[in-house]
């Protein structure tokens, strides 16, 4: 109904909405606000200002008065929202999320690296043996590779909204970037609900052999055998065990926040969004951060690794330098048949 | 803006020509390919087995139930299969565009959250579908060049076309155009061609069946 | 699944004759592509890769090996097609891109088309397009054939059923045998009748070791007073030239019989209990002569059996008890007599428990489209066999029957190989030994 008034002098339209809003919030509210009378009946377009001033008014939306927004999808009935400051301060291309954000996964790519330069790929003890052991079953495998997907595919849209102002908008342009930034928000919007049904299949799938025990302390102490000697380990190792819950953790973070930011208007508050928004981009570096660490363990990192994972039988000698009580099990429970499929 | 109009116009025309000459010409060479056997007297009616055959395979016997490949392969291919066809023929920009240049008439398109729905189907079913080509041993040892490409394909026509979901941009709209017309000129050439194949091999072993008095 | 090796390149190929390789794979694509039409160019064009005919094939199913995937088994034909008659081979041939065949593809492939395949047809029944894929490494078998890439025990039958007449041997050696059924069971079996209303034929097998289905057709036979008679020419049921590839040879075959059933005047020619000899002349017949064959009604035991007991000419003393049938993939899949067994044990008074898998959908013996005859498929077809054993024995039915000789040898053997002691019966053994006679 707002915008019926759009065609009207500025001043005056402006003056009439505000009016309105503020008739909804006191009838809402059931509290009169200040001495404001009931709209006056007679009163036209001239007669707009009541018996208050300008400044009363904004003052009173200022202080979280209400209404009806005519531009916006949220109708929490806040006009200004002053709590959003912080979160405004927070988001700025040059805020601090995007600054400690970018340093965040700077730091991680270059630890990969140095890593790298330092350890190189971390090999299997006394090479392939040619015998093969099944690690992962076809439907384990299937998951992990649409939740692979749909992750690239998230992360690299995700990313270019969360940064692309910052680092994309000085190189390409900002018409450029219009595009990259509506393309990217409608195909982040699209795979977010696969992203929760793949996590909820990845979860279930993966579960088994992911709860803590002792020996991933000793393996945490002995450094995983990531900087030289051997770390003993079931079926997942620590480092492992923590990549699943934090992908669960932080995964649960993402598509709540990102169903409440995908229907701002049915579930959202204003405060709510600003935290949502804020909580999915924390969790989303989290996830992105030890997601690139996982690639690279899973395939030029560790040799041998991508073979579980693609035709989900792996070296018996890489299973026995990675997960040597895993075989162990393996060989004993199966009667030395050894097939570790889910 | 000398692209768009190219993509919209006869760049456009051309891959919609391929697309339909190469396309009959393939069902041409296909049916009248070397040459068909004297049939026996028949016990039933061909013709019935070849209906039955086509609808029957719809669906996988009871016999195969127990198989889990079986029902994942049915649910992944019927989830991308019916999405994208709502896609194709519902989403509210493709009803708008066949009405404007091939049909001159419309119909009711999909919602906005219908749309989303049927992509999350397609995508869903489609990426299940590819990743196993590379999983699993079976799909991995048969998959043909060309069915990567195939997949390839439409996964990135569905994606530039959400991409361009917004409809505010016209090099996103171009993007997706791109896409579409070089999956056009190149379906008659692949496996694609299953889209109108299908009754064919479906009625040939049905009508074989129904000829020998048993279903197959 | 134990620990596991990568499995070896195969390198076990037989082959015949003494020709170049490259004479080998050109006679190849020419046989691939010799019996080709719309039917098997409609299935290359429509299959979409998606594996699930991995999951009817009881060779896949029970080693678990990806090459055992029905629509790999063709791949070579397949190329072929591409090659030489594909909606654009002669744009791929124009740039270099058709496909090409090796020597090395087709003997690789050897063991993929004719031990691994009983062209049993049950992927059939779960390809999404209804590709009949058993067609399809039949016609596959041909290029094999012309580029004398058989395995040595097929090519050998084969060769004995085109230069003596039959796998089982000459006319001479067939007179012999049936003098012996004679001696042995005090019957009189016809012989070379010039003219008879019914031309009986028989298998190697039922005249090698199932001596009873032999006298126990004669017995029904003249039971229902019909005029039947052998030839010594044209005895054979079984057709190698169908198996093996050798499309002239099935001709051969096929039209011996038909003509020496015209000959003496014969209105029906009665298969035995045999899957593949169904398959052959009643429903390939036809392609030999330009015309379906109306004069001569080609039938099967099964058919005789059941249709005499439906009319009341066969009458049955109940034998009760519970029995389990294994369906013969050519007679009932593929060949549309599944009616037929339910009709003649539900008069045996025969409690049928049915196998898991049924009718249409029945898991194969093992040993068909050949691959009983081929012994060195014997390893492969053994594993298949636990299948049908482990559904025979989820039954707990007392009797084991089917209507094939092919599938009794094949059962018999895996059998002996596995201490398994059912005994699988023949129906119309079963008939014959419980009709009642005035």
């Amino acid at each position: 109904m707002c915008v019926a008034f759009a065609g009207l002098v500025r001043k005056a339209s402006l003056m009439l909405l505000v009016t309105m809003m503020f008739l909804v919030v006191a009838v809402e509210h059931g509290a009169a606000q200040g001495t404001a009378p009931p709209f006056p009946s007679q009163s036209g377009p001239e007669n707009t200002l009541g018996d208050q001033s300008d400044s009363d008014i904004w003052r009173a939306i200022r202080q979280g008065g209400g209404g009806l927004p005519g531009s916006s999808e949220v109708t929490d009935g806040v006009l200004i929202n002053a709590d959003g400051v912080w979160w405004s301060q927070l988001r700025r291309p040059a805020g601090p999320l995007v600054r400690f954000g970018s340093i965040g996964i700077a730091t991680v790519l270059a630890a990969i690296m140095v890593f790298f330069v330092a350890r190189g790929r971390l090999r299997i003890d006394g090479g392939r043996s040619g015998r093969m052991v099944a690690r992962f079953s076809l439907a384990q495998r299937v998951v992990h590779w649409v939740m692979a997907v749909v992750f690239l595919l998230l992360g690299f849209t995700g990313l270019l909204l969360l940064f692309g102002r910052a680092f994309l908008i000085p190189i390409v342009g900002k018409t450029a970037f219009s595009i990259i930034a509506t393309a990217s928000m409608q195909a982040h919007n699209l795979f977010g609900p696969i992203f929760i049904v793949s996590l909820v299949a990845l979860f279930i799938t993966f579960l088994r052999g992911n709860s803590p025990s002792f020996s991933d302390l000793k393996w945490v102490v002995r450094g995983g055998g990531m900087f030289g000697g051997h770390a003993s380990s079931g079926r997942y190792n620590a480092g492992e065990k923590a990549w699943f819950w934090t992908a669960t953790i932080a995964g649960i973070a993402l598509s709540v926040s990102g169903l409440v930011l995908s229907f701002p208007d049915v579930l959202g508050t204003h405060d709510l969004l600003h935290r949502a928004e804020l909580l999915h981009a924390i969790a989303a570096l989290v996830f992105v951060g030890f997601g690139i660490g996982h690639i690279y363990l899973g395939t030029i990192g560790t040799e041998g690794a991508i073979d579980g994972m693609i035709s989900g039988d792996v070296d018996e000698n890489w299973a026995r330098t990675h997960h040597d009580l895993w075989l162990d099990d393996m060989k004993a429970t199966k009667g030395g048949a050894a097939d570790g499929r889910d | 803006m000398g692209v768009i109009e190219l993509l919209e116009g006869s760049l456009w025309t051309l891959s919609v020509c391929i697309f339909v000459v190469f396309g009959l010409w393939r069902i041409f060479v296909i049916l009248t390919a070397g040459r068909s056997p004297t049939q026996a007297r028949p016990v039933g009616s061909p013709r019935g087995g070849a209906v039955r055959a086509i609808f029957g395979h719809f669906l996988p016997r009871r016999a195969f139930l127990g198989q889990g490949r079986v029902w994942f392969v049915t649910i992944a291919g019927y989830a991308f299969h019916i999405g994208l066809f709502a896609l194709l023929f519902f989403a509210a920009p493709h009803v708008a565009f066949l009405r404007d240049h091939i049909l001159g008439f419309d119909w009711p398109a999909l919602p906005r959250w219908g749309f989303i729905i049927a992509a999350q189907f397609a995508f869903t079913g489609l990426l299940a579908l590819w990743v196993r080509r590379f999983v699993d041993p079976v799909v991995r040892l048969i998959s043909r060049p060309d069915d990567h490409i195939t997949t390839g394909l439409t996964f990135l026509v569905m994606l530039t076309g959400c991409m361009a979901l917004g409809e505010q941009s016209v090099t996103l709209r171009g993007i997706h155009l791109g896409f579409v017309e070089a999956w056009l000129i190149y379906f008659p050439f692949s496996s694609l061609m299953h889209t109108f194949t299908w009754p064919l091999s479906r009625g040939f072993t049905g009508a074989l069946a129904g000829r020998r008095g048993t279903r197959m | 699944m134990t620990a596991h090796t990568k499995p070896l390149p195969p390198k076990s190929f037989d082959q015949q004759g003494d020709v170049p390789d490259a004479v080998r794979v050109a006679s190849a694509m020419e046989g691939f592509l010799s019996e080709f039409g719309p039917r098997a160019s409609s299935y290359l064009n429509a299959c979409v890769r998606c594996g699930l005919c991995a999951e009817a094939c009881h060779f896949h199913l029970a080693t678990g090996e990806a090459k055992y995937t029905p629509i790999h088994k063709i791949k070579p034909f397949e190329k072929a097609y591409g090659q030489l008659q594909g909606p654009f081979s002669w744009i791929k041939r124009a740039f270099g891109i058709a496909p090409t065949v090796s020597i090395a593809e087709l003997r690789e492939w050897e063991e993929l088309i004719f031990d691994s395949c009983t062209l049993c047809g049950r992927c059939t029944m779960v390809c999404p397009m209804g590709i009949d894929i058993a067609e399809l490494v039949k016609e596959a078998r041909h290029g094999m054939f012309q580029a004398g890439l058989l395995p040595d025990r097929l090519a050998q039958i084969a060769g004995n059923a085109k230069t003596k007449h039959s796998p089982f041997g000459a006319p001479a050696d067939f007179v012999e045998a049936i003098q012996a059924i004679e001696a042995e069971f005090s019957i009189r079996l016809p012989l070379d009748k010039p003219k008879a209303d019914l031309l009986l034929t028989l298998a190697p097998g039922d005249l090698d070791e199932h001596h009873q289905s032999v006298v126990g057709l004669a017995r029904i036979l003249d039971s229902l007073g019909i005029d039947w008679t052998l030839s010594s020419v044209a005895f054979e049921a079984t057709n190698f030239g169908y198996l093996s590839g050798d499309t002239q040879l099935q001709g051969e075959l096929t039209c011996r019989l038909i003509d020496k059933a015209r000959e003496i005047g014969a209105a029906t020619i009665l298969l035995p209990e045999c899957g593949h000899a169904w398959g052959a002349l009643r429903w390939e017949a036809a392609r030999w002569y330009g015309a379906p064959i109306d004069d001569i009604r080609i039938m099967h035991t099964l058919e005789l059996l059941a249709e005499r007991i439906q009319a009341g000419d066969i009458r049955l003393r109940p034998v009760g008890e519970s029995a389990t049938f294994h369906d013969p993939c050519q007679q009932i899949r593929r060949g549309g007599l599944g009616w037929a067994p339910r009709v003649v044990l539900k008069t045996l008074g025969m409690e049928l428990r049915e196998l898991e898998n049924t009718q249409e959908t029945s898991f194969c013996c093992g040993g068909g489209g050949g691959v009983l005859a081929n012994t060195r498929a014997a390893p492969l077809s053994l594993q298949a066999f636990e299948i049908k054993r482990k559904e025979v024995e989820a039954t707990g039915a007392a009797h084991f029957v089917t209507s094939c000789g092919q599938c009794r040898l094949q059962f018999d053997r895996s059998r002996k190989e596995t201490d398994w002691d059912k005994e699988v019966e023949s129906l119309l053994e079963l008939v014959a030994a419980n009709m009642i006679t005035d």
